[in-house]
Formats: C-alpha cells, sequence, structure tokens
C-alpha cells in the first residue's frame, strides 16, 4: 500500500515536472505570463482602494485584510492552476475520449488526468498571493497557515472542477456549466463574504464551496481559531472524497470516442 | 494456455437523436429522445497466449469497442471477459501491468519530451526500477532501431518515427499481451513493411500475444494466422489464415497479352474485368471452369503474356462483409 502511494507520488511528480519543463521551453513566454500575471492581480486592487477611500470598513473588512484576501485568492487559484490545470479541462478531456491512455495505465486515472499540464501564469498568482502575506505583515506563523490554506483551498477549487468536469459522463454538452461554475468560485472569492447574506451566503458555503477555500481560512488567518481550521480541514477531505466518488461513478458510463486525438 | 477469453460480450450505447433544423434543436432541448445502438452482440472467442491474431470489419462493426473492453477502457453490458485471467473492469490496474496498448489514432506520449524521457516516464507509471528501465530502454532502442532520434522531441518527429516510439513505449514494462488497434494507419508502404517486420520479431522473441485490428489488408496477411471478422457487432468469421484463404480464393485473377483478339463473352465461370483489344483481364471461377481449360480457350499460341493471380484478400474480406450485409 505504500509503495502503491509512493509510486503514484513519482509518477504525479514526473507529470508535474514535465509540464513545467514544457511551460518552461520558451522562457520568454514563461517569464512574460508570470509578470503580467501579478501586475494583472495588482491592477484589480486599484478599485478598492478608491472604495476604502469613501469607506474605511467594506464586509467588515479593512483594506489591509482585503490585500490579504485577494492574496489567498490568488495563491488559492494559482496553486490549483500551476499543478492541476487538466481538472479544469476535464470535460474536454472525457468528451475527446482522452482518458483512454490514462485507465490502460496502472496507476490513478482521476490524479494522472488532471496532472498533464501546467498554467505558467498561474505561478504569478501564487506569487502575487505571497507578495501579499508580506504586505499584510510577514510572521512564521501566517506564511504557515498561509501556505496551509493555500493548498486547502487550492484543492477545494480542484474538487469543485473534478465534480463539474464529470458532469461530462453523465450529460452532453456540459463545458459551459463546467467553465460557468469554475468561474463562479474565482469571481466570489475576491469578495469579502461580509456583503453576502441569507440564501447567497449559504450557497457560497455549500454548492460553490468558495467560503471552505477562501472565506473561513482568511478569518482564521486574521484571527486563528482551531475549530475554523479543523473545519475547513475536514471540509477539504470531504470535497475531495466527494469528487474522486463522482469521478469513479462517472467512468463507468465513459463511452471514450474514436476522434484522434494527441497527447500535447 | 489462453491469453484472452470473452463469453457472451455484449456493449450498447445510448445516443441523442434530433430532428433537422433549428427548430429539431429547440424540440431536443425539451423533448430529449435518444436511440440505443449496438455496438457489440453477444460475441465469444478465445485467443491463445503467443498467437497473432487480426480482428477486423469496416467501420463501425464494433472492433474498438471491443477492444476497449478487453483493456478496461469501456464497461461491458453483458457477458465476460478475461484477459491473462484478469477481468479489465474489476482489476484494471492488476491488468494494466500485464498488457500493452497502442491506438493508432491517439497518441500516449508527451510530444514535447524526447522518445527517451517519455520511455522513463512510462518506466516510472510502470514501477520499474531506473536501472532496468535503462536496460529495457537500450534493447528496445536497437530492436526499433531508434538511436536517430532518441533525443529529438517527439512532436519532430515523422509519423512513422512516432508510431515506432508509441509502441516501444507500450513495451516498456514487457507485456504479455499488446493490443494494437490500427498501428499502421497513415504510414507510407516502407514504414508499414518495417513496423510489421517489428510486430512479428517480437511476437517471435518476445512471445507476446498480439491482438491486431487494422483496415490494412497487408498488416493481416503478413502478420496473422488467424482471422476474426467482425460486422454489425457480431462475429461473422473466425478462422485461420489458411482456411479463410483456401476456402475464398476459389477465384482467379487472369492477365492475358494475346496476338489476336479473342472473345470469352458468355463463357460460364468467365468474368471480363477488362477488354482492351489484345489486352484481357478475367475472373475466373474454378468451381465452373479450372485454369487450364481457359488456357485452351484463349489458345496457348496466341498468348504473348500471361499473368495468373489470386483474388487479393482485400476483396475476400469485402465479399464476406456483403454476404453478411444480405
Amino acid at each position: 500500500m505504500l509503495m502503491a502511494v509512493k509510486n503514484q507520488a513519482r509518477c504525479t511528480f514526473l507529470a508535474i515536472k514535465y509540464g513545467i519543463v514544457k511551460e518552461m521551453l520558451n522562457r520568454v513566454s514563461f517569464i512574460t505570463n508570470i509578470t503580467f500575471m501579478i501586475l494583472n492581480n495588482a491592477s484589480m486592487l486599484i478599485q478598492w482602494i478608491v472604495l476604502y477611500s469613501l469607506k474605511d470598513n467594506i464586509g467588515g473588512y479593512t483594506f489591509k485584510e482585503i490585500m490579504l484576501l485577494w492574496g489567498l485568492a490568488a495563491s488559492t487559484y494559482g496553486f490549483s492552476h500551476a499543478f492541476f490545470y487538466s481538472s479544469f479541462k476535464l470535460s474536454d478531456t472525457i468528451n475527446k475520449g482522452k482518458l483512454d491512455a490514462f485507465i490502460v495505465q496502472p496507476k490513478n486515472v482521476l490524479l494522472n488526468a488532471i496532472t498533464t499540464h501546467v498554467s505558467s501564469s498561474a505561478f504569478g498568482d501564487l506569487i502575487f498571493g505571497y507578495l501579499m502575506v508580506f504586505i499584510y505583515g510577514f510572521s512564521f506563523k501566517l506564511f504557515f497557515l498561509f501556505t496551509f490554506f493555500t493548498i486547502t483551498g487550492g484543492l477545494i477549487i480542484v474538487a469543485f472542477a473534478i465534480i463539474l468536469g464529470s458532469l461530462a459522463f453523465f450529460m452532453d454538452s456540459s463545458e459551459l456549466i463546467a467553465d460557468n461554475g469554475n468561474n463562479l468560485i474565482v469571481h466570489f472569492a475576491t469578495y469579502p463574504d461580509g456583503i453576502f447574506k441569507g440564501f447567497v451566503k449559504l450557497i457560497l458555503f455549500t454548492i460553490v464551496p468558495v467560503g471552505i477555500a477562501n472565506y473561513i481560512p482568511l478569518q482564521v488567518l486574521i484571527n486563528f481559531d482551531i475549530v475554523k481550521f479543523l473545519i475547513v480541514l475536514s471540509l477539504t477531505i470531504f470535497f475531495i472524497s466527494l469528487a474522486c466518488l463522482i469521478f469513479k461513478l462517472g467512468l463507468k458510463k465513459y463511452s471514450s470516442t474514436n476522434l484522434m486525438s494527441a497527447r500535447i | 494456455m489462453t491469453a484472452i477469453k470473452v463469453e457472451n460480450l455484449s456493449k450498447t450505447f445510448k445516443v441523442k437523436v434530433k430532428d433537422k433544423g433549428l427548430k429539431g434543436s429547440i424540440k431536443s432541448i425539451f423533448k430529449p429522445k435518444y436511440k440505443e445502438i449496438k455496438a457489440v452482440k453477444d460475441i465469444s472467442f478465445e485467443v491463445e497466449k503467443g498467437e497473432i491474431i487480426a480482428f477486423i470489419g469496416p467501420n463501425g462493426a464494433g472492433k474498438s469497442t471491443t477492444i476497449k473492453m478487453l483493456t478496461g477502457i469501456l464497461f461491458a453490458d453483458e457477458g465476460n471477459v478475461e484477459v491473462l485471467g484478469i477481468s479489465p473492469n474489476k482489476e484494471r490496474k492488476k491488468l494494466a501491468y500485464e498488457i500493452g496498448t497502442v491506438f493508432g489514432q491517439k497518441e500516449q506520449l508527451w510530444m514535447h519530451l524526447t522518445p527517451y524521457d517519455n520511455f522513463k516516464f512510462f518506466g516510472a507509471i510502470y514501477d520499474i526500477p531506473n536501472s532496468v528501465a535503462e536496460k529495457r530502454i537500450e534493447n528496445l532502442k536497437m530492436l526499433f532501431e531508434l538511436e536517430e532520434f532518441m533525443d529529438t522531441p517527439v512532436r519532430n518527429l515523422s509519423l512513422g518515427q512516432r508510431i515506432r516510439c508509441e509502441i516501444v513505449a507500450s513495451l516498456i514494462h514487457e507485456p504479455k499481451v499488446l493490443f494494437l488497434d490500427e498501428p499502421t494507419i497513415g504510414l507510407d508502404p516502407v514504414v508499414k513493411e518495417n513496423i510489421r517486420a517489428l510486430i512479428k520479431r517480437m511476437n517471435k522473441e518476445l512471445k507476446t500475444t498480439i491482438f491486431l485490428t487494422s483496415h490494412d489488408v497487408g498488416d493481416i496477411e503478413k502478420l496473422c494466422k488467424r482471422v476474426i471478422i467482425i460486422n454489425h457487432g457480431r462475429i461473422v468469421l473466425d478462422d485461420s489464415m489458411e482456411h479463410l484463404k483456401y476456402n475464398y480464393l476459389n477465384k482467379k485473377i487472369i492477365e492475358v497479352k494475346m496476338k489476336e483478339k479473342v472473345n470469352l463473352e458468355d463463357e460460364p465461370g468467365i468474368t471480363i474485368l477488362k477488354d482492351k483489344g489484345y489486352n484481357l483481364k478475367i475472373e475466373v471461377d474454378t468451381k465452373d471452369k479450372n485454369v487450364a481449360d481457359v488456357i485452351k480457350l484463349l489458345d496457348p499460341d496466341k498468348i504473348i503474356d500471361i499473368n495468373i493471380s489470386n483474388i487479393p484478400l482485400e476483396n475476400i474480406i469485402s465479399d464476406i462483409y456483403k454476404n453478411e450485409e444480405k
């Protein structure tokens, strides 16, 4: 069992490594993508500077805390897209029969299928996230917690993408639903939860799990709370398990295709 | 020893259908209609260890669906499949260590990596220690003559070189059964010939069981000793290559160049395929007329040149498909 986990980890590591190698083939494009993503994220903060010049507190957060929120939103997005970019293309992978290559290999189909591509610009998001930590006020505790929540939040985003992508097993033309759902979680992550009330807030903590990926972790980063920390950890495990289960059920319905395809 | 055992295997796909035009599209949103396509209907066969078998049929016959059920890609609706005694759906990972697959239409290699890096990656996929993987890569590199382009990214290789690399990648874990789904698709005749020679050598040296689907009659004729023909999801023929030729090669093609014109119309057992005055191409049904009689009819003194050949296997197979459809 331990050996199997070790071997799977070796494959996943190699797949991600080769994905990064591919992105780095064009050095200029790699560096430009990262730099522009950092600038792009920074430009988004301008609207908040304007808003905070009018008001000291929005949705219960100060400007510094909003910067941390943006940092976490960027780093969770960056983590998920940097290492598991293919999970956001899962519908396409399923619809075009590209899972065949992974099914005939003696490894975890899902993990192999979601680690074939790397997004270079997502590294820019990750860097931006940590820049925000330094601006907010660096401490080892904050750094550790931020890294921890970057991983849990990133994994929740990936799990959500897998659930949406797996719809392709059960229905036609599900790509649009998956794309919209994935955009939804990213957009909501950049607003403070205090501005949402009632039903919308309920949705954001359940169906679109941005609350678990970003809102609760942000509260823990600002004021550490062990209960909330454990809730995030438990719900991350829950969402990953749910995504794996739905994918596994869907795999039984996989119909493949004979479309010409290449692993590019 | 049985390598592949298939019993009463069936697979049905549910496909959405819609009426023509925009109206049909709108209607299908509110009231979707589906039809069932029975891709594979109750097929059974066995393949012995070390055998090279051709599994052929026209487009949409059910070849790829069957191969995908044998490799664990698709779940069967009914029936039982065992490859080396392992159920592809129940023990997918266990089976994957024992089989190799090459899908001519789908590439498994990473395009931006060199063949060497790809093979190393496949070595990791199959948990092969680095030192063992290196040795195998070295052996396969010699066997498949890959030295020249081992350090060239796959995307820069020719199609033939790429297919050779695909086959090597599927052999890195020394599979006992190799599934080849149209491995020579799109290749030129010289490369096809090379690939066939390599497959034959692999079967001989490594005793690999080979399950081959192809539309190329050359692949079948030159590689396989047994043929299974599938059409409309059913097996229409399961016979040795020798029997297939013996039973269906009762027709001969005679191409002849004559000194004088000759009239063979209305002769029983003879069909004129081409008549260009002194050059004649005829098909002789040896059940009705033997070749010697035809030569007598032509008059040997008037023959300048003659060529007698078998009917191409391609025509035999297409006749079998057509008869099945009737």
